[in-house]
């Protein structure tokens, strides 16, 4: 148990070596990676199929987002949130009004960027201003019923939202001319892509700056103290009603901003069908598989779940389907894909029983669990 | 009047389903708190054995009320039966070693049980037997046959009461009663209501309570198993993916009820089917989701401590 | 902490390993897309022969699979008959999948992901997709860019296509390159829509109700028909949508029963809950007709419902002939499918059939590697006799096959009725 040690020690506030060695890694390889896209490039010469690593990452880049989000609201404010999907889809939807050629607004990317957040933070604090104080179980259920409510009226608002149609296409974000010409040029969407990929990792990088922030900050322990005993916290003399509300719109103005990010990414809002209860599950299911509170497992859990559902997933479909007499098609069990969720549910179960407290807990969460069990 | 009476009908017998869905899960949740987003797919399993055991026993509309009288209970027994057992096999093996975890952590282990048995709903869709359907693709929805007549019980009336309607209604109210005086009546019952308010306590008052627990979800999931054929009998689809609607209406039910309450999650269960039907019928279909946990949201914000206002715990 | 160091530790390896093997790659073939800018993919320097991948992009997880399984048998079929030969070219198939584990249904980041995987790989010549009109919205306009040739089995929405039919900026916006790059085998909402109508007002019918399942196909195509019904005075009583995940019908179906329609006719597909629609009716006491579009004509829909549900008050519009009453290359078709798979073709199963054999023809006629060549075969494509029939493609891309029936279901089975006509 030594590791153990090591990180109780590092959690009193020193920087973690290996932690440090680590994004010294990563973060220049994210930024390289599209120029230097070498899985892909690998697969493509073992396997002679294309794996586009490049766009998964920006998938990624913006889940990882949705899912800081909500560790913002159930990691640190211990809130219970069932329907992140439904402020990621106002993000996306006002991001579509706000940008398509049929509205007169048309602010473009980089404006939508701005107004997106502030459309679903205020949603968030119009949702949370009447609720926040219901206990943990009928916050879920308010929150689970506002997903259901906001995927419904975008189906049916026809004459604002299109509904099922989706809002197409939206505008790449602008950029100064001698850029586009400097990457090519735009005839093949590589702009689009670069962009996408840029802006996307950037914020998400920005996020994480503020996050690792904000854990020292007064505001952060607020949190965190909240979350551990609302009713301590109340009679330290912080009103937990307004700390749970800053923590509610924040985490609703950031996942409008992952919408803005998705939608522009994918050039349309897509059906409003695509933000329902499943979504807002599956980002629970990063938050707490990464591990609760912990911001480089929240991370890590986004990276997992999408790496092993998009990426890994389809290519192990495509090198079974090769080996496969008939493609294995015909009965239903011996196609690839009506394994998926098998599984995928399989993973889930293994992953929390090898490592309940999360694949990469924060140390602080570590240390209880830890602590706890040495009590008795 | 007729349509409004029509309505409410419609909305308490479907209610009713709901409700018998809603017990299951509230017995767990309200002994261990996690939100079982398995139980909605436990049930649709059950759902898929019945079905199988009517294909095998060759039921149709046009079998014999004799034979049906033997062989629905025979149905129902089997299902409740392998419901249980799974429930408890499932918990077994995947939450009982989670019992010491973050609070949250079972929550995802029950999404993997959910997506796990999803998929087996869909291989079982695939069983080359006529009544799913043979050849046709597993993944579809499966048609249940119409086992119970929906002759009106008020002859021509134009308003309707099916002995559907009433099998539906009294075999539940009889299960929900049978349930509520074990609960409080048997000495496993209190078991289960001490371990639910305190586990430490109840421990230490020499109570089992892993034993408890698995008793728990034994019961859980032998009421999904008698949900599933009523279901099927009531609703006459079942599809592999039903577990989902199902399971959120049940989560909202027990919520909604009270953790652990009994009658609440009944409760619970009436309200969504009658909000359902009447929003049908006076607002839209296609608004009816949103118009349902909009009217639940409200209730929330006025009444913040529930449908059945009792169950407000501070743990200090 | 350990797993993380190794991971750490592979990924330096790997990036220090593979620029080598990327060098090596991109002088083999400059085409392929190596190092940054090559987005376009290569189009393999239109070599006579060698080997072409045809991929298929279809809903594989979930229940959209209980329709793809059958378009996917249909292209393998076809690709079986040819013997995996275009001319001189080996044909490869694969079978992607556009749904993800996580939705259970079409995932828009997949769909985006499957273009673009597409438009890389240098040797993908031909794209089979969608099922889903969103998904089609979100790869039309990548494979346009890059020239690839898309063929729809399943797609039906009419703005993919239809200038004036949807929105304004259709199909334009799909049309970056301005060349026309997205065909469909399978006739469009707004041909079924109007031709339902009609067909309903030859029945006798004067008073129908419009249910839809609120999604891009039944939708458009409850749109269309609510609109021709008007213009050939067929009065719409009611229109609404359904929850396709509700569990029962029967409040909404009480509604309907008060209005006492003829018909009620619903825009959906059998997934999207239609044999519980049509049981709910009856267990009401709605006595009106039921009629569906082609979304509803598999046996999957009749299994669902129950046979003694729908018999004598159910018809369901299909674009083409039904499988067993085609005659010809239809009829060769489905002894050979049955021959493959054990069973009879779904109705898309055809349309998948058709699709790969239009891919096939137009990879043998233009005989090079080369997506520009092929993608204007496929434009030019003209056959005398296919599983459905005589057709080709119009100025938008659309099949000109505009033949449909009409079916009623009789003793639990399809049982062709007419033949349609949009006059």
């Amino acid at each position: 148990m030594a590791g153990q040690k090591k990180g109780a020690a590092a959690g009193s506030g020193r920087r973690r070596p290996a932690w440090l060695r680590l994004e010294v890694v990563i973060v220049p390889l994210l930024l390289l990676y599209p120029f230097f896209p070498v899985l892909d490039q690998l697969v493509q010469a073992v396997f002679d199929t294309s794996l586009r690593l490049d766009r998964q990452l920006v998938n990624i880049f913006i889940f990882a987002i949705l899912a800081l989000a909500l560790n913002l609201q159930v990691g640190y404010a211990g809130l219970l949130q069932l329907g992140i999907a439904a402020f990621f889809a106002i993000g996306a939807f006002s991001t579509g009004i706000l940008t398509v050629g049929k509205y007169p607004f048309q602010i473009g990317f980089w404006g939508a960027l701005v107004a997106a957040p502030a459309l679903a933070g205020t949603a968030g604090l119009a949702l949370g201003a009447p609720t926040i104080r219901l206990r943990g179980d009928y916050l879920a259920i308010v929150t689970l019923g506002f997903g259901e409510v906001t995927r419904v009226v975008l189906l049916n608002l026809e004459n604002i939202t299109d509904g099922s149609r989706g809002l197409n296409p939206l505008p790449s974000p602008w950029l100064p001319d001698w850029l586009t010409s400097a990457a090519a040029g735009d005839a093949t969407g590589r702009m689009h892509f670069l962009a996408m990929y840029y802006v996307a990792l950037l914020l998400l990088a920005g996020l994480v700056i503020v996050f690792r922030t904000l854990e020292r900050t007064r505001q952060g322990r607020e949190f965190v103290a909240l979350r551990e005993d609302e009713l301590a916290t109340a009679c330290m003399g912080i009103n937990p009603a307004r700390t749970k509300l800053i923590a509610f719109a924040a985490g609703a103005a950031i996942a409008g901003l992952a919408g803005a990010l998705y939608a522009t990414n994918l050039t349309t809002t897509a059906e409003p069908n695509t933000y329902d209860f499943t979504y807002s599950i599956m980002v629970l299911c990063c938050v707490i598989i990464g591990g609760l509170g912990s911001l480089r497992g929240v991370l890590l859990g986004a990276a997992v779940l999408l790496t092993f559902d998009n990426v890994l997933s389809p290519l192990l479909t495509n090198l079974i389907q090769r080996h496969l007499a008939g493609g294995g098609s015909g009965h239903v069990l011996t196609s690839f894909t009506n394994w998926r969720w098998l599984i995928f549910g399989l993973a889930l179960v293994l992953m929390m029983r090898l490592r309940p407290e999360g694949l990469w807990p924060s140390s602080r969460v570590k240390a209880e669990l830890h602590h706890k069990q040495e009590e008795p | 009047m007729e349509t409004f009476a029509q309505q409410i009908i419609l909305g308490l017998v479907n209610g009713m389903v709901f409700a018998l869905i809603a017990l299951g899960y509230t017995m767990v949740y309200g002994i261990l708190e996690l939100i079982n987003f398995a139980h909605g797919d436990l049930f649709m399993l059950a759902s898929f054995l019945a079905l199988t055991l009517v294909g095998m026993l060759g039921l149709d509309a046009a079998s014999s009320g004799a034979s049906l009288a033997i062989a629905i209970p025979g149905i129902i027994v089997i299902c409740v039966v392998f419901a249980g057992g799974l429930n408890w096999v499932v918990d077994r093996l995947v939450y009982r070693p989670l019992r010491g975890a973050p609070k949250l952590a079972p929550l995802v282990s029950a999404i993997g049980v959910s997506f796990m048995f999803m998929n087996l709903g869909l291989f079982w869709g695939g069983l080359p037997m006529d009544v799913f359907g043979h050849g046709t693709a597993a993944a579809a929805p499966k048609g249940f046959p119409d086992l119970l007549p929906g002759t009106n019980l008020l002859g021509d009336s134009s308003l309707r009461i099916t002995v559907k309607d009433l099998v539906v209604v009294l075999s539940s109210l009889a299960v929900m009663l049978g349930l509520f005086l074990f609960v409080t009546r048997t000495r496993l019952g209190k078991a289960m209501r001490a371990t639910a308010q305190n586990p430490t306590a109840a421990r230490l008052m020499g109570i089992d309570v892993d034993r408890v627990i698995g008793a728990t979800f034994l019961m859980g999931g032998a009421l999904a198993g008698f949900a599933a054929v009523i279901y099927g009998l009531y609703i006459n689809t079942i599809h592999f993916q039903m577990g989902y609607q199902n399971g959120l209406y049940a989560f909202t039910a027990a919520v909604l009820g009270g953790i652990g309450n009994i009658p609440g999650a009944v409760l619970g269960g009436l309200v969504i089917g009658l909000l359902r039907a009447l929003s049908d019928q006076y607002v839209g279909a296609q608004w009816q989701q949103a118009v349902l946990f909009g009217i639940l949201i409200a209730i929330l914000v006025f009444r913040p401590q529930g449908l059945f206002g009792s169950t407000a715990r501070e743990k200090v | 902490m350990l797993a993380m160091k190794n991971l750490a530790a592979i990924s330096m390896a790997l990036a220090l390993a593979i620029p080598l093997g990327a060098c090596k790659g991109s002088d083999k073939d400059k085409g392929a897309g190596g190092g940054g800018s090559g987005e376009a993919g290569g189009s393999g320097g239109g070599a006579s022969s060698g080997t072409i991948k045809i991929v298929s992009s279809l809903p594989r997880t979930g229940s959209g699979n209980a329709v793809s399984g059958a378009m996917v048998n249909g292209i393998r079929l076809a690709l079986a008959e040819a013997k995996n030969k275009a001319g001189a070219f080996t044909i490869v198939y694969e079978d992607w999948d556009d749904a993800s584990a996580k939705k259970g249904d079409w995932d828009p980041e997949v769909e985006a992901a499957n273009a673009d995987k597409a438009v890389k790989d240098p040797n993908v010549m031909a794209y089979i997709g969608t099922y889903n009109s969103g998904a089609a919205k979100i790869s039309m306009p990548v494979l346009n860019r890059a020239g690839l040739v898309m063929i729809s089995p399943g797609n039906t929405y009419s703005g993919l296509t239809k200038p004036g039919m949807g929105e304004s900026n259709e199909p334009d916006i799909y049309r970056p390159s301005g060349k026309l790059g997205f065909f469909r085998v399978v006739p469009a909402d707004d041909l079924q829509g109007a031709m339902g109508a009609r067909w309903m007002k030859q029945l006798g019918a004067k008073t129908v109700y419009v249910l839809d399942a609120r999604d891009l196909y039944g939708r458009g195509i409850a749109d269309v028909f609510e609109q021709t019904a008007g213009d050939i005075g067929l009065r719409v009583v009611g229109r609404e949508g359904i929850d396709p995940r509700a569990q029962e019908y029967k409040s909404v179906m009480t509604k309907i029963k008060a209005t006492n329609p003829d018909f009620v006719y619903f825009g959906g597909t059998t997934q999207n809950n239609a044999g519980q629609v049509a049981k709910d009716m009856l267990a009401v006491g709605l006595t009106a007709k039921l009629m569906a579009p082609d979304g509803c004509f598999d046996s999957a829909f009749i299994q669902a419902s129950g046979a003694e549900n729908l018999n004598g008050r159910t018809f369901i519009t299909f674009g083409g002939v039904p499988p067993d009453k085609l005659t010809g290359l239809g009829a060769t078709f489905v002894k050979n499918y049955r021959a493959a798979y054990g069973k009879d073709p779904e109705a898309y199963g055809v349309y998948g059939y058709v699709a790969a054999q239009v891919a096939i023809a137009a990879i043998a006629k233009a005989g090079s590697k080369d997506r520009e060549a092929i993608r204007a075969a496929v434009e030019a494509y003209k056959t005398e006799d296919s599983a459905l029939g005589p057709f080709s493609f119009d100025k938008n891309g659309d099949t000109t096959m505009a033949v449909m029936s009409g079916n009623e279901v009789k003793e639990g089975k399809f049982e062709f009725k007419t033949l349609l006509s949009n006059e």
